[in-house]
């Protein structure tokens, strides 16, 4: 039985084999679009092989010009005619922009070692010229020694980036782009390539040509700047659905080119989440998910003023913050969700908004600083008191023990009173933290003390207050001196 | 996960360190977050016995720290009368995911051999230690040859 499926196995092989050889030369072929100064865009096939110089020829006839009239351009440069496609980190849908030069033919002619020096400074493309020891860290020490130890492997020396991808929904492997800062046209030739981050996370840091208008940006800026690059992403492992399918870089995430363990499983994994903080802390990617669960779970996430919802450092590192809080979509989708539910309610709460009480709303409401009497307007609709988040009443609030003996007057069953008790859902756990715990005297977080001294430190992220479980106020000399332990 | 791989090689390390304050380290193969081992303390009172204590790892370790607990009764200001002790460097505020277990069992070692009186888990004891140094030791003498653990041979 096992050798008739092997052999069918094998014939299928072939055949498939014989399929795909058949096909190679179509689906080697690049379908790139090509998008001129005159605002059209032509869809052409491309073989990889070809070099620039046969783009030109290929496409200026279409775009009703001679080859050399033409000069392309692609993520910040201008190709040179020798830089073969394949090197361009293109994929299937990447876009060319085809600009017409204002040729100077005469200088060309008679200058043209001149020409050919200028060439030479644009061949290459931007994804050949970025390393990664650029954008490892701020000190260049290892600099010398990656370039030559991996002189002979080309593809180490391409500059690595990772992004999250909206469409992948996941953590992918990314490229660079460039386009004017302005009219977000793609035709614009970088002065400098950047140097680090900073140059391709801020905006306004390295100059540039707009080429596809260079009036109309030098006229919308009144000639007052330079034009400026913006830099964004792509994902590089879907085909390119169009210019506005972009990813968000994930810069902390970068290659292990040093080989550093992860300071929780000391395992040398690659690539690593470098934590911003002086020191560079590194941890693998695994252990950085499971800092943030365990964080998560334990509300400990921080609301930042700029950054939003975020963790620093694992090792207490101070301004160590993440600033881009899409890091965290490196969590699963269920705890992600959580993140978003998390950090919503915090904000809420900190800017003096309350939850609505019902069980499966809690939508946040930010209601007028006097208003008492609250109505969940965009969620359950229920109208309940700001003050003991009952349902509204008129006058002072009651316990909720003595609202049960008065709502049951009207009732006309008879139910034995300690068998309804009993059976009152979420009761046994409102019971249980209204026994066991006490409110921090600042936040009002419900605290258990399990054990140890009386001194109590709030454990809600941003809280951290210093309290006395026996007085519950502040934690005093006085406390210390009396009843310290009890 | 991260734990299990982490704790493996921790393990490894201190089996091979050697340490003469710790030892005996009996591990559960089906379950490495429980550990158990002898301290072995120089210095008097303590110095004539051994003292039984369990590491408990938390699953989300190292970014949750091990809670330690003394099996055998002990008369030390620090640990109290259930074996919970107080470790600054264990503690939630002070807790770093880089700390290795084998600082953590230095510093258990270091206030065994030296009780810090100024923050006790046992208010009694920390106050005889104060005001009646030689009563204290003589009690915890007495304590330790009654209750503790035999030291090993070497």
């Amino acid at each position: 039985m096992s050798i008739f499926i092997n052999a069918l196995k094998n014939i299928l092989h072939r055949m498939l084999q014989l399929l795909s050889f058949g096909q190679k030369t179509i689906t080697n072929s690049l379908n790139i679009y090509i998008k001129t100064s005159g605002g059209n865009t032509l869809s052409v096939d491309l073989d990889p092989t070809w070099d620039i110089k046969n783009v030109k020829q290929f496409v200026a006839p279409k775009l009703g010009l001679e080859p050399e009239e033409v000069k392309i351009i692609f993520a910040g440069k201008e190709l040179g005619d020798r830089i073969r496609i394949a090197e361009c980190d293109l994929g299937q849908q990447s876009i060319l922009h085809a600009v017409k030069i204002k040729v100077k033919p005469k200088l060309r002619e008679i200058k043209g070692s001149l020409v050919e020096e200028i060439e030479e400074q644009c061949t290459k493309p931007l994804c050949n010229t970025l390393k990664d020891v650029m954008f490892s860290s701020d000190d260049h020490t290892a600099i010398g020694k990656t370039e030559s130890s991996s002189s002979n492997e080309s593809d180490k020396l391409r500059v690595h980036f990772f992004v999250f991808c909206p469409t992948c929904k996941a953590l992918r492997s990314g490229k660079i782009r460039v386009r004017c800062n302005f009219c977000k046209s793609g035709a614009f030739t970088v002065h400098s390539d950047p140097q680090n981050w900073n140059d391709v996370l801020e905006p306004k840091q390295i100059t540039g040509l707009c080429e596809n208008n260079p009036q109309l940006c030098a006229n919308v800026l009144d000639n007052r700047e330079p034009t400026f690059a913006e830099f964004y992403f792509k994902c590089s492992e879907h085909t390119s659905l169009g210019e506005k399918d972009e990813a968000i870089p994930l810069y902390l995430i970068r290659p292990n080119l040093r080989e550093i363990p992860c300071l929780a499983c000391t395992d040398i994994s690659d690539p690593v989440f470098v934590f911003p903080c002086a020191e560079g802390h590194v941890t693998c990617l695994d252990c950085f998910r499971q800092y943030c669960s365990t964080k998560l779970m334990e509300r400990q996430f921080w609301q930042h003023p700029e950054y939003g919802y975020t963790l620093a450092c694992p090792a207490g590192c101070p301004d160590s913050f993440i600033k881009e809080i899409h890091h965290f979509r490196l969590l699963s989708e269920a705890q992600y969700a959580q993140y978003q539910r998390f950090a919503t309610e915090e904000f809420v709460l900190r800017s003096g908004g309350v939850l609505c009480p019902q069980p499966g709303c809690g939508m946040g409401i930010l209601p007028d600083e006097e208003c008492t009497r609250i109505t969940c307007i965009n969620g359950c609709g229920y109208v309940f008191c700001r003050q003991c988040l009952q349902g509204y009443h008129i006058g002072q609030c009651q316990n909720p023990e003595n609202e049960v003996g008065a709502n049951s007057d009207g009732c006309i069953y008879t139910v034995d009173p300690a068998r309804a008790a009993e059976a009152r859902w979420d009761e046994a756990s409102k019971r249980a933290i209204k026994v066991l715990t006490k409110p921090c005297p600042k936040c009002r977080t419900p605290t258990e003390r399990d054990g140890g001294c009386m001194h109590m430190v709030c454990t809600r992220a941003g809280c951290e207050f210093h309290w006395c479980w026996v007085c519950q106020t502040a934690w005093t000399r006085e406390c210390m001196g009396s009843h310290w332990f009890g | 996960m991260a734990a299990t791989r982490r704790l493996q090689k921790e393990l490894g390390d201190i089996r091979n360190s050697g340490l003469k304050s710790f030892r005996d380290i009996q591990v559960d193969e089906t379950n490495i977050l429980t550990w158990q081992g002898l301290i072995v303390p120089d210095n008097p009172p303590y110095n004539k016995g051994a003292f039984k204590i369990e590491i408990n790892f938390p699953a989300e370790y190292p970014f949750k720290p091990p809670k330690i607990n003394f099996k055998t009764k002990i008369y030390h200001p620090n640990i109290d009368e259930k074996g919970q002790v107080c470790l600054p460097i264990i503690s939630a505020e002070n807790w770093k995911p880089a700390t290795k277990t084998d600082q953590v069992i230095q510093a258990l070692v270091a206030l065994v051999n030296e009780p810090e009186p100024e923050h006790p888990l046992r208010a009694d004891l920390a106050e005889e230690y104060l005001k009646d140094k030689k009563k204290f030791t003589k009690n915890a003498e007495e304590y330790t040859k009654k209750h503790s653990e035999k030291r090993p041979a070497d």
